[in-house]
């Protein structure tokens, strides 16, 4: 069992990890080049229209103020409005409908890395040093080295224009109206019983999620075999082989449930890096998620937007990693000390 | 008596370099594991190859675009198919083809490997030495300066990190030194950490209290008897680091906020396949750029991870 004081040092611990990455965040704006009143009043604006900008959104106040003020607007889940992209809209309402599109790519992505990584790593470490086994190991060690804006383009020149088996951009065939109710194209199909718009959507979705989940499947099936190597020696295996027990039994009755603790960890570690990879990958595939419209926003210099992205990024990764310690204390409860 | 000892010392002398080297556990256990060799000569050839083409080939000569051919038609030797290509390797004028402003793409994508060998190193060798610094200050002095330099760390590790890039770059701008001086900052963070943890268990140890007590400064203490016994850790993360390096780079340029216009590396070739090439099919300006970009990070990550299975006798115990 996991303690509440655990849990509770743990919450208390993200405060001031929190706090840190609002203030780097807050920083983006104050750092970066440019008068923001400038940018938004456009290039031939008056010097009097800049001014009235700058006195409004307080950019002439005291930088403690202004940081004052920017804590204060992001406890109410205030992020700003944006200058460039959709001038004047606030940044929360945006990313409302972006991010979900880059988080239903992240999840698929992880689910192709667990259902091949899980199963590669098991047979390679039953098959320890077999051909099987080092061609899964050298295999994994390529997926973490092959970048996926090239993975992305190979795999659509090679399945997309060439064969034609699956689309080249975007989330859903032309002849459907996405749906928005939460967002993930996926669900709210379902959610709405359009059955054959979830299949077009899955199968937009198909290229994507297997180039940002090979480096998932890579780590994952590294992982699961070196922690099912260590398992399948412990004392408690010999011990249900020796009553009698099958080999196959015992390997997923005592071996595998035991060896998915560290893989656990993985999973959740890896989640951050593929929010990472979704900022390539929706480039590539033209995907109008959240990691496209930061590459968007940077180049555009509309930094409400980039703050309120960086930010839901940094708080997600770092919620995501909590729970993954949770979980494995849980899993685990001699972590705590 | 005599003769013994002076037979063994001329042995002791006899013996090559390579012997001596075969000797360190750490190196046999390397050199015995197929992958890591495999890794190091792949790491090899990119680096001749970055040298071959610092000293013989001309970046402004390779920016150069020659009007009036058609380029976008001309494939790997002047075929736009994989099998024309191999047919005509023989007589091959431009084995990678050309690219849209008909430059050949074979002696960019090989002066790429100076770039990102040159950049790669940069990067590495800078977020190593403020990793190690950070690290080891904060081992050493506890306290305030400890919680300090690691929750600051804390902070740069909540952010998944080519997105960190993104924001630095976002308040830098846009340029390859740029990238470069971003992405530093992005790594420092896990070689202080891992510095840390090295230097707190070398700190342990009683050899450090009995150089105190002779009187030996600070300086002293973590120069010549900390920073040198934590060596091993800090090797194997910069090497497992160095291919992530120059992905990140590869990426940032790639995206558009790296290396500029004209500058021949690799993710800005990857840059003309997606935008150009990707649906009239030039596979070619993706396929060597990325396939340079991809046997490179290989080698890295092949030597990477044999040196830590060499360093780590447990990880031996159990994977191998």
């Amino acid at each position: 069992m996991i303690s509440k004081r655990y849990i509770v040092k743990r919450l208390l611990l993200l405060i001031p990890v929190l706090l840190g990455v609002a203030t780097l965040v807050f920083s983006i704006l104050q750092l970066s080049p440019g008068n923001p009143a400038r940018v938004i009043a456009g290039e031939r604006a008056s010097e009097a229209a800049v001014r009235e900008i700058e006195r409004r959104l307080g950019l002439n106040d005291p930088i403690w103020v202004q940081y004052g003020r920017f804590l204060w607007d992001l406890l109410h889940l205030d992020l700003g409005e944006s200058y460039v992209y959709r001038r004047g809209q606030p940044v929360a309402g945006l990313l409302r409908w972006k991010f979900p599109i880059t988080m239903e790519l992240a999840v698929f992505g992880q689910l192709a890395g667990i259902l091949f990584g899980i199963p590669i790593g098991i047979i390679s470490a039953v098959k320890q040093d077999s051909l099987t086994d080092h061609l899964s190991r050298f295999g994994a060690l390529t997926g973490i080295s092959v970048p996926i804006f090239w993975s992305g383009p190979l795999l659509i020149l090679l399945f997309s224009v060439t064969l034609g088996w699956f689309p080249t951009s975007t989330r859903i065939g032309s002849e459907y109206t996405a749906p928005q109710v939460t967002g993930l194209l996926t669900v709210d199909t379902l959610l709405l019983g359009q059955y054959e718009a979830f299949i077009s959507a899955v199968h937009h979705l198909f290229l994507p999620s297997l180039v940002i989940g090979v480096y998932s499947m890579a780590l994952i099936s590294r992982m699961m075999r070196s922690s099912m190597l260590e398992v399948i020696r412990k004392d408690y295996i010999r011990t249900a082989r020796a009553k009698g027990q099958g080999a196959k039994i015992t390997l997923m009755k005592h071996g595998f449930r035991n060896a998915l603790i560290p893989v656990v960890t993985v999973i959740g570690i890896q989640f951050g890096s593929l929010l990472g990879g979704a900022v390539l990958t929706e480039t590539v595939f033209a995907i109008p998620g959240v990691g496209k419209l930061l590459v968007t926003v940077i180049q555009d210099g509309d930094y409400p937007v980039v703050q309120g992205i960086v930010l839901v990024f940094a708080v997600v990764f770092t919620l995501v990693n909590l729970l993954v310690d949770l979980t494995y204390s849980y899993l685990d409860p001699r972590i705590e000390q | 008596m005599s003769t013994e000892t002076e037979t063994a010392a001329e042995e002791r002398a006899s013996r090559s370099l390579l012997d001596r080297l075969r000797a360190s556990p750490f190196l046999s256990e390397l050199l015995s594991n197929r992958l890591a060799v495999f890794g190091l000569t792949l790491i090899v050839t990119m680096a001749v190859m970055a040298v071959y083409a610092r000293l013989f080939l001309d970046p402004e000569a390779l920016a150069h675009t020659e009007l009036g051919t058609n380029p976008s038609l001309a494939g790997p030797c002047g075929d736009p198919t994989v099998l024309g290509a191999l047919q005509n390797f023989a007589s091959c004028q431009f084995p990678f083809g050309t690219d849209l402003q008909a430059r050949d793409l074979f002696l960019r994508t090989v002066y790429g490997a100076w770039l990102a060998m040159k950049y790669g190193t940069i990067i590495v060798v800078a977020s190593t030495t403020f990793g190690v610094g950070l690290g080891i200050i904060a081992a050493y002095y506890g306290g305030w300066i400890d919680n300090v330099i690691m929750r600051t760390m804390d902070v740069l590790l909540a952010f998944p990190s080519l997105l960190l890039a993104l924001a630095l770059v976002a308040i830098f701008g846009v340029g390859l030194w740029k990238a470069v001086i971003a992405l530093t900052l992005v790594y420092t963070p896990r070689f202080a950490r891992v510095v840390r943890g090295a230097a707190l268990k070398v700190l342990e140890d009683e050899y450090i209290d009995a150089t105190e007590a002779l009187g030996a400064r600070d300086g002293r203490v973590l120069l010549r008897h900390v920073l040198p016994n934590s060596l091993a850790p800090i090797t194997v993360q910069s090497t497992l680091n160095f291919g992530l390096a120059i992905i990140d780079l590869a990426a940032l340029s790639f995206l558009g906020f790296g290396a500029q216009a004209g500058t021949p590396s690799w993710g800005l070739m990857l840059t003309n396949g997606v935008d150009n090439g990707l649906l009239t099919g030039q596979w070619w300006w993706s396929f060597f750029p990325g396939l340079f970009l991809a046997v490179t990070v290989l080698g890295f990550n092949l030597l990477g991870d044999g040196m830590r299975d060499a360093l780590d006798p447990r990880m031996r115990e159990t994977v191998d």
